[in-house]
């Protein structure tokens, strides 16, 4: 009995010390961040910056992660609902399924603004992206180039490795690059899904396909992580750098660890620090139900664009193809050296 | 009347039902799949089998000694990352060296088994000590083992393991990888130490009935809290194996396989009631499963059919389990 009374206190105790926090100062109130998870690097860093910039315009961030499942995230969004928020910032796990959520919070009269990842199914109050689609864009015109320099002619064979294929996020990347690929007989596709996110599945996939294709010209995986797994695979095969080529997305430290090392050629960045800038900036538009005019803003030297969609407003931020020339400018999240200037908010 | 000829067939045919089902796979996939015959598949489907293979083993034991542990998997992840912190150059690796620079090899193992060791001591001491449920004890573990993942990466992740250890991953022996062959010799081992070895036979009967074994004057609670750390150890050097495949870890490393490995554990004839099952059988559940997932690949299924086909195979296993079961007991 004793025993089990000191393991309980000890639990107890630990899990006390865990939800100790020091007391921020509240200028402005609380923003909750709905982080979909915290196991891929972009949504951890996507935190620090978050937190980082609207202190910068003088709200407390505090973030729920929702472990990638989508009723987490929904029980989430009612819990927060209720302790009435200045503002709610949301990176959905499922697109459709957080729908009524974003109207209950709306009904109750708390902002939403969508990071990253862009739903246009209900209004929200302002959603700042890159656009999925717009990555798979991006890669496709990359790739494009790297097969005409490899081939002298935009033909070959490229292997597409995804992300689970229940997520939206890998299944829009496919959606932009297959869009932009379709035109081009010369080039064989085969996409295969890496479960779970998870890179020995990544590995796996390129093991298996190495020797069942040899003559793979390209493989383009779509997060950073998977191409560590993927370079281990071609390792493991013999390959050196540049044999096979490698283009992956989301700009994460470990794909430009991988371009140094000369493994990749090209890794699509999404503009984490402009995404996260540009919540910070029409924060205070968004929690006084200020007007959001439309046009071209500057958001962390990068030209972006606001329009007036039938989902609110909506900001989208260019994404960009990083390479050997470029990979030192801090602008990359992937350098992680997040701006120090402080966020100014849009007057 | 049966001769015992016919009747020792019949046996043999029995204790190795999933190998025989594993070459008739192989089989049909060979003819139906093109590409698939050839010695770099079934290099790479030994390979595959490493991770979930040597995961399986510390599962099985526990299971067969009529417990249950579901922390393997976050425990693998765990001893992944710390290999990473602490060895890879890039990411948040801190990159220590060691001189010579082969004592990496030892000195990552051993810190990978010490790390697991003590995760499943924590289960043992709270499944034998605080008579817990071991399911429930083990799930804690699969969840709290996994955040303290994600709380010591910070979710970032480690990369870049330097050629001293990375050669595990790369080099092959006889077209088979490093650690596949290491994989191989763990089962090896451990098939010796369940089979031929008092504490093998004591798990076992541990398993079978828990009361009987302790009125034979067997230290039931000891042995019980051994298994434990074993599984824990098992899947510390499987983390190892994870992290230098993937020259790193990331914070979701590993996901998945938990089911994976009890998927492999059930097709290889161990049964979740305890006190029944044979490492040999676990890893020709686990080839086979390697064998399907490698098949998807080529055929260019959507991955949902390898859960499925997977969720299927189970299925089977237990039906063909009870299958060879009436007919033992019409043998008898």
């Amino acid at each position: 009995m004793k025993r089990i009374l000191t393991a309980i206190a000890g639990v107890l105790a630990l899990t006390a010390i865990a939800l100790l926090s020091p007391a921020y100062a509240q200028s402005k109130g609380k923003i909750y961040y709905m982080v979909p998870t915290l196991l891929d690097e972009f949504q951890t860093e996507s935190v620090s910056a978050l937190t980082k910039f609207l202190a910068d315009v003088g709200y407390e961030v505090v973030t729920l992660n929702a472990d990638n499942k989508t009723d987490v995230q929904q029980s989430q969004m009612n819990d927060t609902i209720t302790l009435k928020p200045a503002a709610i910032v949301l990176a959905a796990v499922d697109f459709n399924a957080l729908q009524p959520s974003i109207e209950k919070a709306r009904a109750a009269g708390i902002p939403v603004m969508q990071f990253d990842r862009q739903i246009t199914a209900t209004m929200s109050d302002f959603t700042s992206v890159a656009g999925t689609v717009e990555i798979g864009y991006v890669a496709a015109g990359e790739i494009q180039r790297l097969l005409k320099e490899k081939n002298g002619d935009v033909k070959g064979k490229v292997l597409q490795v995804l992300g689970d294929p229940a997520d939206p996020y890998t299944l829009d990347i496919q959606k932009g690059f297959e869009e932009k690929m379709k035109e081009f007989a010369g080039v064989q596709i085969i996409s295969l899904p890496a479960m779970a996110w998870e890179a020995s599945n990544a590995g796996t996939i390129v093991s298996d396909q190495l020797v069942a294709n040899p003559d793979i010209d390209l493989i383009f995986v779509h997060a950073a992580h998977l191409a560590v797994a993927a370079v281990a695979s071609l390792e493991a095969k013999g390959k050196k750098p540049g044999d096979v080529m490698l283009v992956s997305s989301n700009g994460a430290p470990v794909g430009l660890d991988l371009i140094r090392k000369g493994w990749e050629q090209v890794e699509v960045e999404q503009p984490l620090y402009a995404q996260a800038a540009a919540i910070a900036m029409f924060a205070d538009k968004v929690v006084n139900k200020q007007e959001i005019k439309p046009g071209t803003y500057t958001v962390l030297g990068l030209e972006s664009t606001v329009t007036i969609e039938k989902w609110g407003p909506n900001i989208k931020i260019p994404g960009a193809a990083i390479t050997k020339d470029n990979i030192d400018e801090p602008r990359f999240w992937g350098n992680l050296k997040a701006p120090t200037d402080k966020i100014m908010p849009v007057e | 009347m049966m001769s015992s000829r016919q009747r020792a067939l019949i046996e043999f045919v029995l204790d190795n039902l999933v190998w025989f089902l594993l070459a008739f796979v192989l089989a049909i996939f060979s003819l139906a799949i093109p590409n698939f015959f050839q010695i770099g598949i079934f290099a790479n489907i030994i390979e595959q089998s490493t991770f979930v293979g040597v995961m399986a083993i510390g599962l099985a034991i526990v299971i067969i000694a009529g417990h249950m542990d579901l922390s393997v998997e976050s425990v693998a992840a765990l001893t992944a990352m710390v290999t990473g912190i602490l060895f890879c150059t890039h990411g948040i690796g801190l990159g220590y060296t060691l001189s010579p620079e082969w004592l990496i090899v030892p000195v990552s193992l051993l810190l990978a088994i010490a790390v697991g060791g003590a995760i499943g001591a924590i289960n043992g001491w709270l499944v034998v000590r605080l008579q817990m449920n071991a399911f429930i004890v083990t799930l804690a573990a699969y969840i709290w083992v996994r955040g303290l993942v994600v709380a010591i990466s910070g979710g970032r992740s480690a990369q870049g393991l330097p050629p001293s250890l990375r050669f595990i991953g790369i080099d092959t022996v006889a077209y088979i990888p490093l650690i596949a062959w290491i994989a191989i010799a763990c089962f090896a081992l451990f098939t010796f130490i369940m089979a031929k070895t008092p504490f093998g036979r004591h798990i076992t009967m541990i398993g079978g009935n828990a009361v009987a074994t302790f009125r034979a004057g067997i230290k039931v609670d000891k042995l019980v809290v051994f298994s434990f750390v074993l599984a824990g150890a098992i899947a510390g050097v499987a983390g190892w194996l994870l992290a230098i495949r993937t020259s790193g870890a990331t914070a979701n490393l590993g996901t998945g396989m938990l089911f994976n490995a009890f998927a492999a554990v059930v097709i290889g004839g161990v049964s979740l009631k305890g006190g029944v099952g044979r490492l040999p059988g676990v890893y020709a559940g686990v080839l086979l499963l390697s064998s399907i997932h490698t098949a998807i690949n080529l055929m260019g299924l959507p991955a949902h059919f390898t859960q499925m086909i997977l969720g299927g195979l189970v299925l089977v296993a237990v039906l063909l389990d009870t299958v060879k079961l009436s007919i033992r007991q019409k043998l008898a």
